[in-house]
């Protein structure tokens, strides 16, 4: 059964545009792009009976983009700005249609990519006060603040933090002296209440946030024209158009369908009101006639019991996807650390290029690791699994390792003396020795394990990472807790599980008391 | 039964030789004791005999066998091997210490059962107290004991034994000399121990082979070593070990 599930979950995250096959349809991990990826797979299956996979969620303009070079995902929301200054790497060109046309063009050149027409709206980025800070009073450009900037907390999303068309060129730009301490990084979805709570001063919102209005929040015009136009879009492979016309025809429809307006206020529905987005998206395509039903008015704020209730199939298969991953990781990683420690304790020399390798794989933070690994495996389960496999390694071979070398040498000189061979010695004496170390590596690589296996979600692996950034994307505590809750006890059962193990495999006779 | 012919061990080419063509002999039901400070030798000789150090030069014959062309796995398995502190598994229960051998050469559940049952009343420890035990909760002298019945588990004809009561108390030592005389006038094992306490092996040894820089000094009967010591050496070891 767990084999099955293994092999289904290893193709379908290698998947690849067959006719026969669904449609694979991914997302940044933030509510707009969430939302859009919904309609686009609601209406497909709906409306054109096709069937797809969410990959929603993903880590990162990055993340996403390689998932679709690589054809481990067929399609994702982006923006022209996004792809003109990230992922081109230019800069200079304003007009939007000529964004527009800079970008389908060299997409298409480069990697076979189309951009959709837009879909109606920008969301640029927007340099966001509030609007009863007497601070800022008289204040409407931003160019107003050049040089007055010094004393005020400024934060941004990590992505605008590092993008070429963010903050250095930014502040650069409108002369705007920040000082460094000042500048503070963060998930995008937390920037909102951080400056209605006053715990910063202004923040670089994206326009079409309906956090904006909701927490009265004033943004300041970009009058220098900085950000170039940010046009939602959606992004497919041209080869996957071709061979899917149904799935061409889904995106012409959402092609001019949704204003800014509009768009805000789904944003708000998801990021405030806690509605779902599959129900937001829903709702607005029934509302444009694109499908038949009823629109669902489900109240959205539940409690937390009702909440899981409401979500017990999705917990159910998170946490099933959990398990499968930091299983095949963990028994992977045993397999094979167990023959490389015990192989390095015989052959001593090679310890001194083995051990630098795997710490050296032990400091690589963890979603850089997963992110080096798309190129090669696409996203979804295979490079989260081998990237959990990586990092259980460490503790696994050093433990076995430092074990079998801690044994006292009188031990094995006797078993010698009686009569033993070696690998008569390694079963009976050294390994059994070693044991209580062993399981201590054990114990470490399975915490170290089942945590990382959260950012596995960032690469569309799923797992109890999957409501855990959603929830903090979109501050919903219900989505956050319905995956730390699940992981916290894991962790836990699994501490207890090596403890009970502990009784079987190590040896009443070396066990502390 | 246990004979060596210029044995000799260099552990590298440019080294004096930890063991200089030593020959003796035992005859069978022998106890032979190899006595000497420490660096003499005696210990290095002991464990090639049991082909734990490979010798450079030499040979050495066990019950008939010579060691050359011999497998030594098998070699070690047909004698009885006891070191110093015992050396039992701390792991493994006393039960499964003496029977870790035989369990591993595939004797039955219940042969090993009624040997271990055997042996565990030769040394004086009653089976049902002590057989679930675990090292580290017997004493010193009790652990000795259990060493030893693990060397007599296979029923071997040969026992090497490494300085086996050299890390008891005198009280304790003095008291298993005495057991493990009466238990090998029934046994009528040979046996070779080392030692470096002379009254051990005057007490214990039929021959008393005295080393000193890898080679024999003297080797005789008690009685020889009082009477007739072999050189002003022997006579200051005498005396030595006496105070």
């Amino acid at each position: 059964m767990k084999a099955i599930l293994f092999v289904s979950l290893l193709l379908s995250s290698l998947n690849f545009g067959h006719a026969k096959q669904p449609l694979v349809i991914g997302s940044k991990n933030f509510s707009e792009s969430i939302i859009i990826a919904q309609m686009l797979a609601i209406l497909l299956e709906e409306r054109f009976d096709v069937p797809v996979i969410r990959k929603f969620g993903l880590g990162g303009t990055k993340i996403a983009f390689d998932a679709l070079v690589n054809d481990a995902i067929h399609v994702y929301p982006d923006y022209t700005g996004t792809g003109y200054s990230m992922i081109l790497k230019m800069s200079g060109e304003k007009a939007p249609t000529k964004v527009h046309q800079v970008v389908s063009q060299e997409f298409k050149q480069r990697w076979g990519i189309s951009w959709s027409h837009s879909l109606g709206f920008d969301n640029t980025y927007a340099l966001v006060v509030r609007s009863d800070d007497e601070r800022f009073k008289g204040i409407h450009k931003i160019s107003q603040l050049s040089g007055k900037v010094s004393s005020f907390i400024y934060a941004g999303a990590y992505e605008f933090m590092e993008r070429k068309d963010g903050h250095d060129g930014f502040s650069k730009t409108y002369s705007l002296d920040f000082a460094p301490k000042n500048v503070i990084a963060m998930g995008a979805g937390l920037m909102y209440s951080a400056i209605r709570d006053e715990e910063v001063d202004m923040i670089v919102a994206y326009s079409t946030d309906g956090r904006i209005q909701a927490y009265d929040l004033k943004k300041l015009e970009d009058d220098l024209n900085y950000f170039p136009p940010y046009q939602a879009s959606i992004l497919a492979k041209e080869k996957t158009l071709a061979q899917f016309p149904k799935f061409k025809e889904a995106i012409g429809l959402l092609e001019g369908l949704i204003s800014e307006e509009e768009m805000i206020q789904m944003n708000d529905k998801v990021d405030r009101l806690k509605q779902e987005s599959f129900t937001v998206a829903r709702n607005f395509l029934i509302n444009k006639r694109l499908l038949l039903g009823k629109i669902n008015t489900a109240k959205a704020e539940i409690g937390f019991i009702n909440f899981i209730k409401l979500k017990k199939d999705y917990l159910f298969k998170i946490i099933t996807e959990h398990l499968i991953l930091t299983f095949s990781a963990l028994a992977l990683a045993i397999l094979i650390s167990l023959p490389v420690g015990i192989g390095l304790t015989r052959y001593q020399h090679l310890a001194k290029f083995v051990f630098p390798i795997v710490n050296t794989i032990q400091t690589i933070p963890s979603l850089a690791l997963l992110g080096f690994l798309i190129p090669f495996m696409g996203i979804g389960f295979t490079p989260a699994l081998v990237a959990l496999f990586l990092y259980s390694l460490l503790p696994l071979i050093r433990n076995t390792y430092t074990g079998i070398q801690g044994v006292d040498r009188t031990y094995i000189e006797v078993s010698k003396g009686i009569g033993l061979t070696n690998f008569q010695i390694l079963i009976h004496v050294e390994i059994p020795m070693a044991m209580p170390v062993i399981l201590a590596g054990l114990r470490t690589a399975v915490v170290i394990v089942i945590g990382t296996a959260t950012l596995a979600a960032l690469i569309g692996a799923g797992g109890l990472g999957d409501p855990i950034f959603r929830g903090v994307s979109t501050v919903n505590s219900n989505l956050i807790l319905l995956g730390a809750i699940p992981a916290a006890l894991l962790a836990i059962i699994a501490d207890k599980i090596i403890g009970i193990s502990e009784r079987f495999l190590v040896s009443k006779g070396i066990r502390p008391k | 039964m246990i004979e060596v012919k210029d044995l000799t061990k260099f552990f590298s080419q440019n080294s004096i030789k930890a063991v200089d063509k030593i020959s003796f002999e035992l005859q069978k039901g022998e106890v032979g004791c190899l006595i000497g400070t420490s660096g003499c030798g005696k210990t290095t000789t002991l464990k090639m005999i049991n082909r734990l150090i490979e010798p450079s030069a030499g040979e050495i014959w066990v019950g008939g066998l010579s060691h050359l062309g011999n497998d030594p796995i098998l070699w070690r398995r047909k004698i009885g091997y006891v070191v110093q502190k015992a050396g039992l598994l701390p792991h493994l229960t006393i039960k499964q210490n003496i029977s870790l051998l035989s369990k591993i050469l595939g004797r039955s559940k219940n042969v090993i059962e009624d040997r271990v049952r055997e042996l565990m009343q030769v040394i004086n420890m009653p089976y049902e107290q002590y057989a679930p035990c675990y090292p580290v909760e017997l004493s010193g002298g009790q652990q000795q004991r259990v060493g030893i019945a693990r060397a007599l588990m296979e029923d071997p004809s040969v026992l090497l034994m490494d300085e086996p009561f050299g890390a008891l108390d005198p009280i304790t030592s003095n008291n298993l000399h005495d057991e493990f005389m009466r238990l090998n006038q029934k046994l009528h094992k040979t046996i070779l121990i080392v030692t470096h306490d002379l009254s051990e092996a005057f007490k214990l040894g039929d021959k008393i082979i005295l080393m000193d820089q890898g080679t024999i000094i003297q080797a005789g009967t008690k009685n020889d070593f009082l009477k007739n010591p072999a050189s002003q050496f022997v006579e200051d070891f005498i005396k030595g070990s006496v105070h």
